[in-house]
């Protein structure tokens, strides 16, 4: 039982295993990027046939990177990944804390770098030194200095901060949502609606309205900005107003709209007992007991041009009558009494936003901000020593770089010109 | 203006690779000399031609950076290599690999000038490039796009091992990992500001949109290399292959997923 524990706490604390599932996460990704993900049956089945899509649906390859496996494997590797920094931080704390030792001169002379200069007094040669070297170790007639100590730090920045990033978007699968609202000009929501395997709509907790929207193009014909003017309504009161483009989304507590698409639509005027009245497909109209829908619209029914189909209850019966823009004989007519005329089609565009909420955002901004930090100081800085012993006839100097050779040899090279030269 | 600038660049480039093989004909320091100042007059006018494009933009009245078709990313990545050969001169005095870098920096230019299916005009930015984000995020993208170049070409001159080079293998691995530790933080650097744009812009930090999963699995492939070079002590033939394989994953991040995948990326036509 303890042998399996013991291989177990192996598995997962080697870097093999880290290896394996490196490799292993990068392989699986790329069944996502050749097969199309999330998409409808339909769209499957015609490319696939019907038992290659079986076999894509059951491995979740047409949902990769959220199949139970491939979560799997990126908290399995979490787990490594946490095993792998602990037991190394704690081989380099018990490193760290053992005190610097100053060589003898066999030592020294096999180290990367090393020179013998005919002096004396061993602060010259310290003071020849580059800023920044600490001295570490002291003793009679030698000393032990180094620099970029904290580039040594830098490996457990970036791996503690790589599980940071992973505990943020943990915390947005968990916790947050994506959604989607179309909003006609002048329209208030206040539900989006979600995608997922079935759609469904769920409230956001306060209104949004759609006060404009502006659309202005490039010469050449393409969109050159977008913007919704909303306004966020929480119990009946507005709470925040904004411009929002593309780039440029509002937050109203957490809870992020981004402008993500446009399009139009048309609206059908008619001026029903002299009232004006802008309806869209599907859109009811409801006054003293006569009740209008706009169900179908047609931009030419055969050489008569546009036209709107508009159904009404005839004493609870369901009827339907066209409305023909061009046809003067069928533009106006009377329902229930009242007099109704179809006057005009008009565009109408209504704005697409992308609603999101993730709490886990500042967490994955902080694991960035710090990786960031972890890769600068792994990377750019280096850590290195150099001992310095004197020896009957001069001194000897002698230094190590545990990265980064090339450039602690020309640091070096300039310091030993600079000493021999004094 | 920045057309004329740019192909006036081009040449240089093959200018400069001949200089190399004047170089390996006489083997004169000399040469040398010649070689770096010319690539320097080079890289010089490439920045210009880049500076003035800019400004033809603003002329048009949709001023945007050259960073934003297939075009300018093609002249904007022969800039890169050209940028991170001058950064790491000292580490690459061997005229080999700026040999190499000078051909790859011609086929860019002459590629994205020559073909008939690059677009070259200067087009308006759609709006979601429409942000400072798209600076920074090209810049670090491309500045490692060109230091993985280098790590690739230094692999190639490793395993073909042509006489004439007389680079000792050392010193080939050496530049192979140090463009990679250098190349490696600024692919982190893009992946990271791209997905904090993507925030703004998409409203998700990562989507896994094909290039997003490309770079994700080129990153992997880099730190795995770094890994086994810094513990395992990866060296040798191993080393150039695998230095090479994590090429071919830029290679298909920057190209690949344009042509054959499609996605939230799909800028380049």
């Amino acid at each position: 039982m303890n042998a399996t524990k013991n291989n177990i706490y192996k598995l997962l604390t080697s870097l093999k295993t880290a290896i394996f599932l490196l490799s292993f996460i990068a392989t699986a990704s790329i069944f996502g990027t050749v097969i199309k993900q999330r998409a409808d049956i339909d769209e499957y089945l015609s490319v696939y046939s019907k038992s290659t899509y079986r076999v894509i649906h059951f491995f979740g390859f047409d949902d990769a990177y959220h199949s139970p496996w491939f979560i799997a494997a990126i908290v399995l590797f979490a787990i490594n990944l946490t095993f792998c920094t602990v037991g190394r931080f704690k081989r380099f704390q018990k490193a760290r804390k053992s005190p610097a030792t100053l060589p003898d001169e066999k030592g020294l002379s096999v180290m990367q770098m090393y020179f013998f200069a005919e002096k004396t007094i061993i602060g010259h040669i310290i003071n020849s030194l580059k800023t920044g070297y600490k001295t570490v170790h002291e003793e009679e007639g030698g000393v032990v200095l180094e620099k970029g100590a904290v580039s040594r730090y830098g490996v457990y920045v970036i791996h503690a901060s790589m599980l940071i990033i992973l505990a943020g978007s943990l915390i947005g699968l968990i916790f947050g949502y994506k959604g989607f609202i179309v909003l006609n000009k002048g329209e208030t929501k206040n539900s989006m609606v979600v995608r997922g395997n079935e759609k469904k709509m769920i409230p956001m907790g306060f209104d949004l309205k759609c006060k404009d929207f502006r659309v202005s193009f490039h010469p050449g014909g393409e969109p050159k900005d977008y913007v919704s003017s909303l306004e966020v309504i929480e119990n009946g009161k507005v709470v925040l107003k904004k411009d929002i483009r593309v780039n440029d989304p509002l937050n109203y507590k957490g809870t992020y709209i981004y402008q993500a698409s446009y399009g139009s639509v048309p609206s059908f005027i008619f001026s029903i007992d002299g009232d004006k009245v802008a309806l869209k497909e599907k859109d009811t109209y409801e006054k003293d007991g006569l009740i209008l829908m706009v169900v179908r619209s047609e931009k030419a029914i055969h050489d008569f041009g546009p036209g709107v189909q508009v159904a009404y209850l005839d004493q609870d019966e369901p009827k339907t009558v066209w409305f023909l823009k061009n046809v003067e004989r069928l533009k106006e007519r009377n329902i229930q009494g009242i007099d109704i005329r179809f006057e005009d089609i008009t565009e109408g565009f209504y704005t697409g936003l992308e609603v999101s909420r993730d709490p886990g955002i500042w967490v994955v901004w902080t694991g960035f901000a710090a990786i960031l930090l972890g890769l600068y100081i792994n990377f750019f800085m280096y850590y290195r020593r150099i001992y310095i012993r004197k020896v009957p006839d001069g001194i000897i100097v002698a230094g190590h770089a545990f990265r980064n050779h090339d450039a602690f040899r020309e640091e070096f090279e300039k310091l030993k010109k600079k000493v021999l030269d004094q | 203006m920045s057309h004329k600038i740019l192909g006036v660049v081009t040449f240089m480039y093959l200018f400069i690779f001949f200089l190399h093989v004047l170089y390996f004909a006489v083997k004169k320091q000399k040469v040398i000399s010649v070689i770096w100042a010319t690539f320097f007059v080079t890289i010089g006018l490439h920045t210009a031609g880049l500076a003035f494009r800019w400004l033809e933009s603003y002329k048009l009245g949709i001023g945007h950076a050259p960073m934003s078709n297939f075009y300018e990313s093609l002249i904007f990545y022969a800039w890169s290599i050209s940028f991170v050969l001058v950064v790491m001169k000292k580490r690459l005095i061997f005229p080999a690999i700026t040999m190499l870098a000078s051909l790859v920096d011609l086929t860019l230019m002459g590629y994205a000038s020559l073909s008939p299916s690059v677009e070259k005009t200067i087009q308006p930015l759609m709006p979601a490039l429409q942000s400072n984000w798209l600076y920074i995020h090209v810049f670090t993208c491309f500045i490692a796009y060109a230091a993985f170049a280098i790590s690739f070409l230094s692999s190639i001159l490793y395993l073909s091992k042509w006489k004439g080079f007389q680079l000792p293998e050392e010193k080939l691995e050496g530049i192979n990992y140090r463009s990679v530790a250098v190349g490696f933080p600024m692919l982190s650097a893009g992946i990271l500001t791209g997905a904090v744009w993507a925030h703004y812009a998409w409203g998700s930090y990562w989507s896994w949109d094909p290039k997003e999963t490309w770079s994700l699995i080129t990153w992997i492939m880099y730190a795995l290399f770094l890994h086994a070079r810094l513990t395992k002590g990866l060296k040798g033939k191993k080393m150039a292959f695998f230095s090479i394989l994590g090429f071919l994953c830029v290679i298909f991040t920057y190209f690949g997923v344009n042509f054959i995948l499609s996605g939230l990326h799909s800028y380049m036509t």
